[in-house]
């Protein structure tokens, strides 16, 4: 053997490596933290406004109207993480409040795991073209979506009947030990995501489909399988916003989902997440969708016109992209122009 | 270097650059004469790409100074350095890959009609006289560049860079991606004739003796000397480039204890493959000997599950088998497991760490009940490191921010890590420094002592003639020609990969005449 790398100066960019070391934070974790830190500094700004913000009780409401967009965020963010995007997220969430106030007369066991599965399966139905029939996701997505819309709108002609699931209700209604059961569920599900996602080997397939698909698929990874797997786990999520907002409102409406298509891709990109994929953590996904939702509440906190507040809010969102938008391609041509080795 | 009498060209002194805290290049002098075929010579990560940027107007040094036929040379871009006679053949390629040849060639703009707009006709007539000129008449000038394979891609660059008639070409591993390098000489050789100062990059130390007459040998971003070649020996170039010197790369004596059949296939044939068939042993390397372009990445791709032969079949230890994909190929007859050509598209995972690189084919092994412990992943990541000699301290690290030496000791170590019998190697050195070379070179062996069955694809034949038990030579498909032991010589190689079966070899192993 000539060589190994211990007996060589360690060409430049790993010299820098090395001084770094690996104990400090990675920066995913700073972004993260950025993000949570963001949300107090918000939180904090937002006594100024009205005395009642920032108090225990408005952050159990932030909370448990962040609920919604932190579900449905996970489902985003994964397709999110393999390059793709799910256009179809609305309309889901409304086939999944439809279907279990329509099938709410079965009990919660019945009605709330029966919505979950149909709307995973539109979810596979979406990943088998993405995957095997190679049609753009937002393409197929959209189509998706405006097919389960129209189903949705013939089944129900315009208006769904039925009331939520009582296992929905107590859920976003009830209390435990003093706080509301929805904040117990958002931690749960934050953790359950995170682990998910960096703990398994199902999520590093996906991080792996995400960075290079090609080159994970001949490691050995099943990548159309794992976009399928995706896109369903998306849609069940989805599905899973809409049992909840069945719960919260009790019943189901056809525009139930509709807010929830844009501020789901801005909480996984304001949380860090590449829109490239293959780079991003549940964690700055929840992280965003608490900003997203708490800023929310303070323009509606200010008395403007529904239509204005949305506009706010829909230029809020642009913004923020744009200058998230901006640090992703710096980050992309540092990285590019500082590798000597390329 | 008094010997030189030729005007100067190039002429750059205490040349310095710096990203952030990483020193890229800390005090490089270079002097090209007009005319001249110079070689840049040193190990992955020793400032060679910094420098050839730095030079084709990429990006600015942060001290040192360039002069150009005695005048102050300062590109600001590369259309600067361009109009001011540099041109640069990339190793990367710069090419883009959804317009066409000849829209390539005539970058930045195409050829004009009368009405001042683009005309398709004449940039496609103007591209094919350039392919022409330069010898490529056989490549259509209106394919898509993401059509063409890699090797013609990078024809397609350096026949850019030579095109602009520059007085200073920069030739960044011209010969990485081809293993016929006359063309390219010839181009070097034409283009040194017209006067211009010709920088040559390339690991191959022959290819540099070949061409050039003096080396500036760059180590850990110093240049360490700048020699004249015909008085250094490869022994002390080596030492130079590596700071050491080098140990046995001569033909390995004994031969291993080799087994029984562990792999054969029988008349495999597809679109770029025609009725291939060979077997392969325990603890046997079996090299590929081919230019490019001869069916080797196919038959490697079919080997190893990627591709669905149309005819013919794979047997493992006798049974036959049929792979869905590489998933399927690693969990048959003791699992096969493969190392893609290109490392940057098929290779490496941007952004994910060397760690989750190695362990990425073995996660379900690793895995209970889906859940991955940080334990076991580090622990296995760790054993397949340990056997490529990459160092436990870049597991961490994201692969993108390690140099390409130690991502491929990072892909050969994920092959390794899934205890595959049999191993797949699509060129594994290409592009590597020399030390990553020998290293690799060493795992193979390993592998194969220990009853492992390993089939090699190498662009350097040298290598084959390192490393293989038997060769395989192919030619337009189909198998050529089969060498064994001592016969597998580099002059026998390079008769068989062209297509002429050596006078002195004796054996005629495969009835099939090759039909190119």
């Amino acid at each position: 053997m000539a060589t190994g790398t211990g007996n060589r100066e360690p060409q430049s960019f790993e010299r820098r490596a090395d001084e770094r070391g690996s104990g400090g934070f990675s920066s995913e974790t700073v972004t993260t933290l950025a993000i949570f830190g963001l949300c107090v500094l918000l939180l904090l700004a937002s006594r100024f406004i009205s005395p009642a913000f920032g108090s225990l009780s408005h952050l159990q409401t932030i909370l448990i109207l962040s609920s919604f967009l932190i579900v449905a965020g996970f489902g985003q963010g994964m397709v999110i993480m393999t390059g793709g995007l799910d256009l179809s997220i609305a309309s889901i969430i409304t086939l999944g409040g439809v279907a279990c106030t329509t099938l709410g007369h079965m009990g919660s066991l019945m009605a709330i795991p029966l919505a979950l599965v149909i709307c995973a399966g539109v979810g596979l139905v979406s990943g088998f073209g993405v995957a095997k029939l190679r049609i753009p996701p937002f393409i197929m997505t959209m189509a998706m979506g405006v097919i389960v819309y129209s189903a949705c709108l013939g089944y129900t002609k315009g208006s769904p009947w039925g009331s939520a699931p009582e296992a929905a209700i107590t859920l976003m209604k009830s209390d435990l030990l003093g706080l509301p059961l929805a904040v117990y569920f958002v931690v749960a599900f934050a953790l359950f995501g995170w682990f998910l996602q960096k703990r398994t080997s199902f999520g590093r397939r996906v991080q792996a489909v995400g960075s290079n698909a090609r080159a994970a698929q001949l490691a050995g990874v099943r990548a159309a399988r794992v976009t399928m797997l995706v896109y369903a786990a998306s849609a069940a999520s989805a599905g899973l916003v809409g049992v909840m907002l069945a719960g919260y409102a009790d019943g189901a409406t056809l525009r139930m989902g509709e807010s929830y298509l844009l501020t789901s891709i801005a909480a996984v990109v304001i949380g860090g997440s590449s829109i490239l994929g293959g780079a991003g953590t549940f964690l700055g996904t929840v992280g965003g969708a608490i900003l997203l939702t708490t800023l929310g509440t303070i323009i509606q906190s200010l008395g403007v016109d529904e239509g204005w507040r949305t506009i706010i809010e829909g230029m809020i969102i642009v913004i923020a992209l744009l200058l998230l938008r901006d640090q992703l391609y710096t980050k992309i041509r540092m990285m590019t122009s500082a590798l000597p080795g390329r | 270097m008094e010997a030189i009498e030729r005007p100067q060209c190039v002429h750059a002194t205490g040349l310095r650059k710096s990203y952030g805290a990483t020193i890229a290049l800390g005090g490089v002098d270079l002097d090209v004469g007009a005319g001249e075929v110079h070689a840049l010579l040193g190990e992955n990560g020793a400032g060679k790409s910094t420098l050839v940027k730095i030079l084709s107007g990429i990006v600015r040094p942060d001290e040192g100074a360039m002069t150009l036929f005695g005048e102050a040379y300062s590109p600001q871009s590369i259309r600067d350095a361009r109009r001011t006679g540099v041109a640069t053949a990339f190793q990367e390629l710069s090419l883009v890959p959804n317009l066409s040849v000849a829209q390539n060639l005539l970058l930045p703009r195409g050829v004009k009609n009368a009405l001042g707009l683009n005309s398709r006709k004449r940039t496609i007539e103007a591209g094919a006289a350039i392919l022409e000129a330069h010898g490529l008449g056989r490549i259509d000038p209106a394919a898509r560049i993401a059509d063409l394979p890699l090797a013609d891609k990078q024809r397609i660059e350096i026949t850019r860079a030579v095109n602009q008639n520059p007085k200073v070409l920069i030739l960044d591993e011209p010969t990485a991606s081809l293993a016929e390098v006359d063309w390219v000489f010839d181009l070097i050789r034409s283009a040194s004739d017209r006067g211009t100062a010709v920088l040559h990059i390339s690991h191959r130390l022959d290819e540099v003796r070949a061409l050039c007459e003096r080396a500036t040998v760059l180590r850990n971003g110093l240049s360490v000397a700048t020699v004249d070649l015909k008085g250094a020996d490869n022994a002390a170039i080596f030492e130079m480039m590596v700071g050491h010197a080098a140990q046995g790369t001569s033909r390995r004596g004994a031969s291993r204890s080799v087994g029984d059949v562990r792999l054969a296939v029988e008349g495999l044939s597809s679109a770029r493959l025609s009725n291939v068939s060979f077997s392969l042993r325990e603890g046997e390397i079996l090299g590929v000997a081919a230019l490019e372009g001869q069916g080797q990445s196919e038959l490697f791709r079919v080997l190893a599950g990627a591709e669905q032969p149309t005819k013919g079949r794979i047997l493992l230890n006798g049974q036959p088998r049929r792979f869905k994909d590489t998933g399927d190929a690693l969990n048959q007859g003791g699992g096969v497991a493969f190392v893609p050509e290109e490392r940057k598209t098929d290779g490496i995972l941007p952004g994910m760490s060397a760690r989750a690189h190695i362990t990425l084919s073995v996660l379900d092994r690793l895995a209970k009940f889906l859940v991955l412990t940080s334990r076991a992943e580090t622990e296995t990541a760790h054993a397949a490191g340990t056997a490529v000699d990459f160092a436990d301290r870049y597991q961490k690290f994201p692969i993108n921010a390690l140099s390409g030496g130690n991502q491929q000791k990072a892909i050969l170590a994920r092959a390794l890590a899934t205890g595959a019998r049999t191993l797949v190697l699509l060129d594994p050195t290409r592009g590597v420094d020399v030390g990553t070379k020998e290293t690799i070179y060493g795992a193979i062996r390993r592998f194969a002592e220990t009853g492992g069955s390993v089939v090699l694809y190498s662009s350097e034949l040298a290598e084959l003639v390192q490393l293989s038990d038997r060769c395989l030579i192919l030619y337009g498909g189909a198998v050529f020609d089969e060498l064994e032991g001592d016969e597998i010589q580099e002059h026998v190689l390079v008769a068989g990969v062209t297509g002429h079966r050596h006078e002195h070899h004796p054996r005629q192993s495969y009835k099939e005449e090759a039909t190119a």
